[in-house]
């Protein structure tokens, strides 16, 4: 075709091409290995994980490979996407062609479970009981486990110590809806900004209402319950009271974060994950865990990841994944997740004793934790994300001021009720 | 000329911002009756390329859109294969939903309020422009440029234009002393918002075709009238547009099919929301589909379906107003 | 008319156009402003004090971005030409049967929105492997341009005289040659009108490569952009800086290539 069109302005495309060409070969060299097709044999395992963002030379993958070294083997390490890893787990799973060991997004084991391609941890002989049961219920159905969390982050309330200060607010004094909406009402008053959040229409909304939405006594089966009205009032007050920004409504856990590290916010609602951020802020900042309405932690929900070990055709494989699984959930490797990633907490009693000992700073996101709840837990499985959709709509048309929150989260009940029935 | 082509060029803020060509003229008068036959053979294997293409990368798809339409695909049964046959239950289910009323209507006003200020601003500026003044002809080359930037660079500009706390717009308006308006987030604004994106996105698309409308006008019949002595807006009013009346038809059909199937203008703005304020057919489709991280396909595709219908009834009316156009 | 109301029409021309292109020049003006000043009240006007950071992280972290794009841009054109201009010259010259309901198709096929395109073609591309590459997009790309390029070269092609092609039969050329060496070189401007859309449209895709290229190692410009506007929304000079790159290879090949456009848009665009 080219050929035929005697035109300079080709001739320039042609070179263009050429170039792209160039582009093309320096890309293809960064990218990742695309889909690992079988377990293979001999001494190669295969893993799947959700932290693309660690390359081949990351810490991460090292110690992944130290674990293979540990047990004898090569372990052959694939990252995808949170989401592109569930629809390659089925895919693989249907051609069976599953991997050894998939650390997978703890909402998701549920999903995975329900197909029949994971072991439950019984069957391979891992043992769970020190794991503790909060953290381990996401991977839990109909009293099966069907996996072991490396660790966990949930939510907390990072503070600007310098804006408290200024406005006369005491942080250890909030322990409560009501002494928080003072500590806010004195931030405002000091001409400062309140709090923010993430309300933006999608799980990362649902995620981070549910800390108030069971802090008020709320569940998951019921969305329209006085509980839950109170919690989603305690949002649009905020709003209306000039407490939070309009931008809450749109605002991501990073958009948020992003504000918060402007400086002209008191609170932000935020993860574990920014602990290396907060500590590199321009300001002294704190962290306290989500007050529930009337006293105490609220249930933050976890996030992180779980060690699942898909069903292999060739069952005398399930040793060397014991032992692989078995590294990588060791106290001392525990703590060596939690500090590789700097936002894990571990999982067992144990592993947190001994990361604190280490960092005693990160001592509230060890109670956020411990008091943390999962989101598929209560035997939800995989009716959690439909309710999910369910409330971030309600949480989005009541902050927007569309609907009263009375009237959002009974619309929500309805389409939850419809879409799990 | 021979051939009635249309609008030959993209359209206002679509997806890809298609094109679109009318029919392009049937076969000329027959010759001998051998010479089809002989040619015949030779007509298949240089069409036969494009009728592989439509067959896989046309009608595939959208028999696999059909199929997920009619069964219960969840994530796990997308991926083994073994969805359950529901026949059209996804279809009442889309109808019922709470989303569905909101939907069809910001669908009806974006595209109407959307189609209507294109056609209105880009006919103004065709007649303004249609005076040759200095300049003229560079300054309508640069009335180009917002057609030709990806959509996504639009969006994104508009939506920190937009913004409530830092954006442009609220800033001057502030100066005015009106308050903060939330553009992109109350649910008053949203739909306005995507609404005014939209008719920027189209105004170029409708000022060339309009344009090049006026220049097939003669200008003797505006000058005899003039000469009988009537003025400027009557003059255009009751000879320049109604002669312009075909090429009127063609341009807002073709925008009304083509901003009903927008995505990504509302996507990048407001993903719909708050809520469902922004929310249209198509929108919702991509979100059920894609937006949510919880792929859910079959009530997507149910809803893509029942978009493609109301683009075909439009798309009929299309070709019958052509039709009739080429036979006049 | 006399001089002076011309010049108040240029002037108005000017304002018409100031007004118009004001986003644009908002763009480019947020591209250059520092991020410290990104949100003060009132906004910068003009960025007095300009800064590159924007452009720096841009050709740092979006070059393999835009690369892609090229790539899948101009592999959008090749395939759209192969398909598209035998196919214009088979419904043009050639008197294929069925060329009516052919030409229905082909209108159908532009009506039909891009995310029902993209739900087929992810259930498709999840059982082939075609999810997350370039091939697959430039396939699900160029079905945006292929029946626009089938229509545009058919309408073209029937206003070849037969004699052109009456004289290189009569030479002893065949179907093919006679396309090859007469046809095409005549239909140059067509091929390039086309070309110049099917790049347009698939460098500016968003729908497409958002669902079916979201996990991809290689994504193009505009996905870049938006995992941009996920990610750091306080960089807003970066997010414009990229969109303002985004828009120059666009700009720059209309500009180059405004002769063809225009004759390619006029020529077919009113009946007469």
């Amino acid at each position: 075709m080219i050929r035929l069109v005697k035109s300079a302005r080709v001739a320039a495309m042609v070179g263009v091409l050429a170039l792209s060409g160039a582009a093309l070969a320096g890309c293809g060299s960064s990218a990742s290995g695309g889909s690992s097709t079988s377990s293979a044999g001999g001494g190669t395992y295969t893993w799947w994980d959700p932290y693309p963002q660690h390359d081949a030379s990351s810490d991460w993958t090292k110690r992944v490979e130290a674990c293979g070294v540990a047990a004898g083997v090569t372990i052959k390490r694939t990252a995808y996407d949170t989401t592109a890893l569930t629809n390659q787990a089925l895919l693989s799973a249907q051609e069976g062609t599953a991997p050894d060991i998939i650390l997978l997004d703890n909402p998701a084991v549920s999903t995975l479970a329900d197909t029949g391609m994971l072991n439950t941890t019984e069957s391979l002989g891992l043992d769970t009981s020190g794991i503790d049961p909060n953290l381990l219920a996401a991977g839990v159905i109909d009293n099966k486990t069907y996996g072991i969390p490396i660790g966990a982050n949930t939510l907390a309330l990072y503070y600007n110590k310098t804006i408290l200060d200024a406005a006369g607010v005491d942080p250890s004094t909030i322990k409560d809806w009501a002494s928080l909406n003072d500590a806010l009402a004195k931030v405002k008053a000091a001409g400062k900004k309140g709090i923010s959040f993430a309300g933006i229409g999608t799980e990362e909304g649902s995620f981070q209402f549910l800390p108030w939405f069971w802090g008020a006594g709320a569940k998951l089966t019921k969305l329209d319950s006085p509980q839950a009205t109170a919690a989603l009032t305690l949002w649009t007050d905020w709003l209306s009271k000039g407490y939070a920004p309009n931008s809450v409504i749109t605002n991501s856990q990073n958009t948020t974060w992003e504000e918060f590290l402007t400086g002209t916010f008191a609170f932000d609602e935020n993860g574990t994950w920014q602990v290396n951020s907060a500590a590199k802020a321009s300001f002294p900042t704190g962290v306290i865990q989500i007050p529930a309405e009337n006293g105490g932690a609220a249930p933050a929900p976890t996030g992180g990841e779980f060690l699942t070990m898909p069903v292999q055709k060739d069952t005398a494989r399930y040793t060397t994944t014991k032992k692989i699984v078995e590294c990588m959930t060791t106290t001392a490797g525990q703590v060596k997740t939690a500090t590789t990633f700097a936002y894990y907490i571990p999982p067992t009693a144990a592993g947190q004793a001994q990361l604190l000992s280490q960092d005693p700073s990160l001592k509230p996101w060890v109670d956020a934790v411990k008091a943390a709840k999962g989101r598929t837990s209560d035997n939800l499985g995989t009716k959690y994300p439909k309710i999910s959709q369910a409330m971030w709509t309600a949480v989005q048309k009541a902050l927007s001021g569309e609907l009263s929150p009375t009237a959002a989260l009974a619309q929500a009940q309805q389409a939850a009720v419809k879409a799990t029935s | 000329m021979r051939a009635t082509q249309t609008p030959p060029v993209g359209s206002p803020g679509t997806p890809g911002r298609e094109a679109a060509i009318t029919s392009p003229p049937g076969p000329g008068p027959r010759p001998a009756g051998r010479r089809i036959r002989s040619t015949q053979w030779a007509a298949v294997a240089f069409a036969a390329p494009l009728l592989v293409y439509l067959v896989a990368f046309y009608a595939f798809p959208l028999y696999r859109n059909i199929e997920l339409s009619v069964h219960d695909y969840t994530i796990r049964a997308f991926v083994q294969g073994n969805a359950k046959f529901v026949g059209l239950s996804n279809y009442a289910d889309i109808v019922s939903s709470q989303t569905f009323l909101p939907a069809l209507r910001n669908t009806a006003l974006f595209t109407l309020v959307s189609i209507a200020f294109q056609y209105a601003i880009g006919l103004g500026l065709a007649v303004f422009f249609r005076n040759n003044f200095r300049l003229s002809g560079v300054l309508r080359g640069m009335f180009l440029i917002p057609w030709l930037l990806p959509l996504i660079v639009s969006a994104s500009t508009w939506s920190w234009m937009l913004n409530s706390d830092s954006g442009i717009v609220n800033s001057v308006l502030q100066a005015f002393g009106i308050g903060q308006i939330n553009w992109l987030t109350s649910p008053g604004m949203a739909l306005v918002s995507v609404i005014i994106a939209n008719i920027w996105l189209g105004i170029p698309f409708n000022l060339v075709i309009l344009y090049s409308g006026l220049q097939n006008i003669s200008p003797d019949i505006d000058e005899a009238a003039a000469l009988d002595g009537a003025g400027g807006w009557k003059r255009f009013w009751h000879i320049t547009f109604p002669l312009l009346r075909p090429v009127s038809a063609i341009t807002l059909l073709l925008g009304l099919i083509y901003t009903l199937k927008v995505v990504d203008v509302i996507w990048i703005m407001t993903t719909g929301g708050p809520g469902d304020v922004s929310t249209t057919l198509a929108v919702w489709s991509y979100r059920e589909a894609f937006g949510t991280g919880q792929p859910a396909f079959s009530p997507a595709s149910a809803v893509g379906n029942l978009l493609i219908l109301i683009a075909l009834v439009f798309g009929i009316v299309y070709l019958y107003l052509q039709r009739r156009q080429e036979e006049s | 008319m006399t001089a002076r109301p011309r010049a108040w029409k240029t002037a108005l021309g000017v304002f018409f156009t100031a007004v118009m292109l004001f986003p644009v020049y908002w763009m480019v003006n947020v591209s250059f402003t520092q991020t410290k000043d990104m949100r003060a009240d009132p906004p910068h006007w003009f960025p007095w004090d300009p800064t590159t950071e924007g452009y720096r992280a841009v050709f740092h972290q979006q070059l393999p971005a835009l690369g892609t794009s090229l790539l899948i841009g101009l592999g959008s054109v090749l395939l759209t030409l192969v398909i598209a201009a035998p196919a214009g010259y088979a419904l043009s010259k050639l008197r294929l049967r069925g060329t009516r309901p052919l030409n229905f198709l082909l209108l159908v096929a532009q009506m039909i929105p891009a995310v029902v395109m993209a739900m087929g073609f992810y259930a498709i591309y999840l059982r082939l492997g075609w999810l997350d590459t370039v091939v697959g997009l430039i396939v699900a790309d160029s079905t945006v341009a292929v029946p626009f390029g089938v229509l545009l070269f058919t309408t073209f092609m029937s206003g070849i005289p037969e004699e052109l092609i009456h004289a290189a039969k009569i030479d002893g050329a065949g179907t093919w040659r006679t396309f090859r060496s007469i046809v095409l070189p005549v239909s140059r401007n067509s091929i390039v009108t086309v070309s110049l859309f099917a790049f347009l449209w698939a460098w500016s895709d968003f729908v497409f490569a958002s669902t079916l290229d979201r996990n991809g190692a290689m994504i193009p410009i505009t996905l870049g952009i938006y995992k941009y506007i996920g990610n750091n929304t306080t960089e807003w000079n970066s997010i414009m800086a990229a969109a303002v790159v985004a828009s120059v290879p666009a700009s720059v090949l209309l500009v180059l290539a405004q002769r063809y456009v225009a004759a390619g848009v006029t020529a077919g665009a009113i009946k007469d």
